[in-house]
C-alpha cells in the first residue's frame, strides 16, 4: 500500500496494545476481526481508527463473538488473505473451538493475546491461563515482555507462519496491563525494512474459482495419522525457521532476540527464576539488587513456548543448582500441584546427566503484580533448597507463605 | 489510497412461465460444480438441493460446507464431488467462516492481490447449524452485509449424528431426541422456529426467500437472485430426507411440492428494496396436510388431534400468504372431522387448483 511507502523509521511512546496495532499496520493485513474483551480491545481500536483514517486498507469487522472472530479468520486466511485477529480470558476460550481446524488446516492465522484471567470472578488482571489453556493445539506461541518486543514478535511470528515450510497460526501474547497498557518507547521501522522482510502472504491452496481445492474433507480413522504427523512435523520443523527468521529480523531492523530464551544474568548464577513474560522486568532489578548483595541469581525467560525448545530448556537449565518457575498460570490438580511451565521444565530436564532441584511458584495469579520483596523471598526460597541440597516443598503460593 | 473497484456478477434468471406448475427449462446451465461421486442416500434432498444451487452459480464459485450430513457425506478425504473450491468449517461457523471469504476476496481485489469478477460465495449449512449453534454467526454475517448468499438447507433435522431434533423439526416429528411414547404420544410438541421470517425481519437489507426442491427453477431463481444482490442474502430451502421422514426414496420432489401444497412450506420472497413480503407463489393445488403426512414414517404415530393441530398450523400459514382457506381445510382443523382424512377419496374433495 502506498500509505506504507511514506513511513520512516521513528521512534513513538505507545503501550503494548498499540504496539501490536501498528505491527498489523506494517504487515499489511487484509482482514481483521475483532470482538471486544478487554484488555485487549486497545488494540482492536487502535486499527479502527487507522482503517476510519485510510492508514490501513483492511476489511474491519466487527464480529458477533470469539468464535465467530476465529471463524471469520479462518475463512479469510484459507481465501489467501493476511488475517489478524486478537483476544484475552475467557474470550480465547470462547474461541476454543477453532483452534485446532485452524492448524490442521494450515492456515497462518494471527492472534494477538494480552492476557487476562480467567473467570471466576471477574478479574481483569493479566494470568497465562488463557492462552496456555490452548497450547497443544498447533499453533506457534510466545510471550513478548514489552511493548517493542510485542511489535516485532507480530512481524517475526508472521514471517515464520507464512512460511511454506511451515504454514502455522501463531499466537503473539502480552501480558495484559504490564504489557498491554504500558508505555514504552517503540521504534517504528522504516517500511522498507518491513517490506524486505515479510513478503506477501501467498498460501499454496487457497479457495480460489481458478484452481478448486476442496479444504477439510473427511477422514476415515486410518487416514488420521498421516494427517496428525505432518501437523507434528510442520510444528518440529518449524525450529528451524523461527532461528533462520529472528537471524533474518536482527539483520534488517538491528534487534537480537534469541528466539527460545532470554537469560539475564547467568554466567554464574547457581539460582534463577524461569519464567515468561513481562514479570521479566521486575525480575531484572530484582536480580540486580540481590547482585549487590552477593547472590548468585539470574533468570532465564521463555520466548517461545510452543514449539518446546526441548533442548535448549534442558541445557541451560542444567547449569544451575536451582531453577524456581514462576508459574503465571493455573494447573489446578497438575504435577506437583505447580502450573504448565513447572511440568514442562520438568520434562524437559528428565534425560539430563545434571539436573537442577526445582521449585514451583505460584504468583501473580489474578493479574497481581510480582513484587521485588517477593523476588527475594523465593530466592530465599531457591537458596534454601541449594544449602539443603533437597526440596521440602515443590509449590509454593507467594505471599501465602512464611 | 489507490484502490481497485470490484467488479461482480450478475446471473441472468431463468424462463419459468408458471412457477407452480412443473415445468422443465432447456435452458438450464451446463455447467456441474457438484458431481457425482458422493456418499448421499438414494433420494437425498439437501444433495439435489445441492446440485441446483451449484449449478444456478455456475463455475466462478466458492462453497462453505459447515458440519451436517452433507459435510459428511459428501467430502471423503481423497475423493470430492466439488468442481469448484469448498471448504468444511465448524457448524457454528457457518456466517462467519462464509464472512471472512467474503471479506478476504473484497480486499485482495480491491488490493490488487487477487485479479477477476467477485466469486459467488455460498454457504450451505443444515438447519442445525443455520437454526440452532451457528444462528448467531449467520446473523452477523446477514446484518453485516457481507456480498455472500447462505442457505438453509432444511431437513428439519440433524440427519448426520442419526435423526435429531433440531428447531426446525415440525410439530409431531419423531426424532431420536423427540420419541413419541405412552407420555408424550405426538412425539416433537414444539412447533418449528420461524427461521426465513426471522432473518428477513432482522436483516431487511437482506434479500430473504423460502424454496424446496419440489420446485427447481424457481429454486435457481432464487439463488441467482440472492447471488446479484450486492451484499448478504438468505435462502431456507425444504429439502427431505429419507432417512429421517422415512419415506420411498423416489418421492423426494413429490415431498418437496406436497409439503407447499399442504400450506407447511410458505413460498415466498422478502424484497429489500421496497421492504416488503411477496407472497405471490401459487402452489398447483391446495390440500390437506395428512396428504403430506401419511407419506412419512415419521409422522405415523401421530393422532387425529396431532394431524388435526398441523393442520391448525397450517392454515394460519395460508391466511399469512394471503389465500382464501376452503371450508374443507377449515373443517379438517377440526379433529372430529378428520378421521377419514389421509383417505385418496377425502383428499380428493378438497384438493384444488388456484
Amino acid at each position: 500500500m502506498p500509505m506504507l511507502a511514506e513511513q520512516k523509521k521513528r521512534t513513538v511512546r505507545i503501550n503494548g496494545c498499540v504496539a501490536s496495532a501498528q505491527a498489523a499496520k506494517y504487515a499489511d493485513v487484509d482482514v481483521i476481526a475483532a470482538y471486544p474483551i478487554r484488555p485487549y480491545t486497545a488494540t482492536m481500536m487502535a486499527l479502527a481508527q487507522m482503517v476510519a483514517n485510510g492508514e490501513l486498507d483492511a476489511e474491519y469487522i466487527v464480529a458477533d463473538s470469539e468464535h465467530s472472530q476465529l471463524s471469520i479468520a479462518h475463512g479469510a486466511s484459507s481465501s489467501g488473505a493476511r488475517v489478524f485477529t486478537g483476544s484475552s480470558g475467557v474470550g480465547v476460550q470462547f474461541a476454543y473451538e477453532l483452534y485446532s481446524p485452524i492448524s490442521g488446516s494450515r492456515m497462518p492465522v494471527q492472534m494477538m493475546i494480552a492476557d487476562r484471567t480467567l473467570d471466576p470472578p471477574g478479574d481483569f488482571g493479566s494470568e497465562h491461563t488463557d492462552a496456555l489453556s490452548t497450547r497443544d493445539m498447533g499453533w506457534i506461541m510466545g510471550w513478548s515482555c514489552d511493548a517493542q518486543e510485542a511489535f516485532d514478535n507480530h512481524l517475526i511470528a508472521y514471517r515464520i507462519g507464512e512460511d511454506p515450510r511451515v504454514l502455522l497460526p501463531q499466537m503473539v501474547c502480552q501480558d495484559g496491563f504490564f504489557v498491554s497498557h504500558i508505555t514504552g518507547d517503540v521504534e517504528l521501522p522504516d517500511s522498507g525494512q518491513v517490506k524486505e522482510f515479510l513478503p506477501p502472504y501467498k498460501h499454496p491452496y487457497p479457495l480460489d474459482p481458478r484452481h478448486p481445492v476442496s479444504h477439510g474433507p473427511q477422514i476415515m480413522p486410518e487416514q488420521g495419522p498421516p494427517l496428525q504427523l505432518e501437523r507434528a512435523r510442520a510444528m518440529e520443523q518449524s525450529m528451524a525457521v523461527i532461528e533462520e527468521v529472528h537471524e533474518e529480523f536482527a539483520k534488517i531492523f538491528g534487534r537480537k532476540y534469541d528466539p527460545w530464551v532470554e537469560e539475564f544474568m547467568t554466567d554464574d548464577a547457581e539460582v534463577v527464576f524461569f519464567l515468561q513474560g513481562a514479570h521479566a522486568v521486575t525480575a531484572r532489578f530484582a536480580i540486580q539488587h540481590m547482585r549487590e548483595r552477593g547472590l548468585k541469581v539470574g533468570m532465564v525467560r521463555l520466548r517461545t513456548i510452543r514449539p518446546y525448545p526441548t533442548d535448549r530448556v534442558k541445557d541451560v537449565l542444567s547449569k544451575f543448582k536451582v531453577v524456581g518457575v514462576i508459574e503465571t498460570n493455573m494447573g489446578l490438580g497438575s504435577v506437583s500441584s505447580g502450573g504448565v511451565l513447572y511440568a514442562e521444565a520438568a520434562a524437559a530436564l528428565y534425560e539430563s546427566q545434571k539436573r537442577p532441584l526445582i521449585l514451583s511458584f505460584m504468583a501473580g495469579m489474578g493479574g497481581e503484580a510480582i513484587v521485588l520483596k517477593e523476588f527475594y523471598w523465593m530466592t530465599e526460597k531457591m537458596l534454601d533448597a541449594q544449602r539443603r541440597g533437597k526440596i521440602e516443598k515443590r509449590t509454593h503460593w507467594v505471599g501465602f507463605e512464611e | 489510497m489507490a484502490t481497485i473497484e470490484v467488479q461482480r456478477q450478475l446471473l441472468p434468471i431463468l424462463d419459468s412461465p408458471n412457477q407452480g406448475a412443473r415445468f422443465y427449462n432447456p435452458e438450464l446451465p451446463s455447467s456441474e460444480p457438484f458431481v457425482p461421486g458422493h456418499r448421499t442416500c438414494a433420494g437425498c434432498g439437501p444433495s439435489i438441493q445441492y446440485r441446483m444451487t451449484s449449478k444456478a452459480a455456475g463455475d466462478n464459485t466458492i462453497l462453505v460446507g459447515p458440519t451436517g450430513c452433507m459435510y459428511v457425506a459428501n467430502s471423503s478425504y481423497l475423493c470430492t464431488p466439488y468442481n469448484v473450491p469448498w471448504a468444511h468449517t465448524q457448524i457454528g461457523s457457518a456466517g462467519s467462516f462464509t464472512a471472512g471469504v467474503a471479506a478476504a476476496y473484497e480486499a485482495m481485489i480491491r488490493k490488487g492481490k487477487w485479479k477477476g469478477k467477485f466469486p459467488n460465495i455460498i454457504c450451505e449449512a443444515g438447519d442445525g447449524s443455520a437454526s440452532d449453534i451457528g444462528l448467531a454467526s449467520i446473523s452477523g454475517a446477514l446484518y453485516r452485509n457481507h456480498d455472500c448468499l447462505i442457505i438453509c438447507y432444511d431437513n428439519e433435522q440433524y440427519a448426520n449424528t442419526g435423526i435429531q431434533a433440531s428447531s426446525r423439526t415440525p410439530y409431531g416429528g419423531m426424532t431420536t431426541f423427540s420419541p413419541p411414547g405412552p407420555e408424550v404420544p405426538e412425539g416433537k410438541k414444539l412447533y418449528p422456529k420461524d427461521l426465513a421470517r426471522m432473518m428477513a425481519a432482522g436483516h431487511p437489507h437482506c434479500y430473504v426467500a423460502t424454496a424446496s426442491v419440489g420446485y427447481p427453477i424457481d429454486l435457481m431463481n432464487k439463488v441467482r437472485k440472492g447471488l446479484n444482490h450486492k451484499g448478504a442474502a438468505y435462502l431456507m430451502i425444504y429439502t427431505p430426507c429419507q432417512k429421517g421422514f422415512v419415506y420411498e426414496t423416489p418421492r423426494s420432489i413429490d415431498l418437496g411440492r406436497l409439503v407447499v401444497e399442504c400450506g407447511l412450506y410458505p413460498m415466498w420472497e422478502w424484497n429489500p428494496e421496497k421492504r416488503e413480503f411477496n407472497y405471490s407463489f401459487r402452489p398447483a393445488s391446495m390440500r390437506p396436510v395428512s396428504e403430506y403426512l401419511k407419506l412419512q414414517g415419521r409422522f405415523g404415530h401421530l393422532h387425529a388431534e396431532h394431524i388435526a393441530n398441523l393442520q391448525k398450523f397450517a392454515n394460519e400459514q395460508w391466511k399469512m400468504m394471503g389465500v382464501q382457506l376452503p371450508e374443507a381445510l377449515i373443517q379438517a382443523a377440526d379433529a372430529k372431522n378428520l378421521t377419514n382424512m389421509a383417505a385418496a377419496a377425502e383428499a380428493q374433495a378438497v384438493a384444488q387448483t388456484l
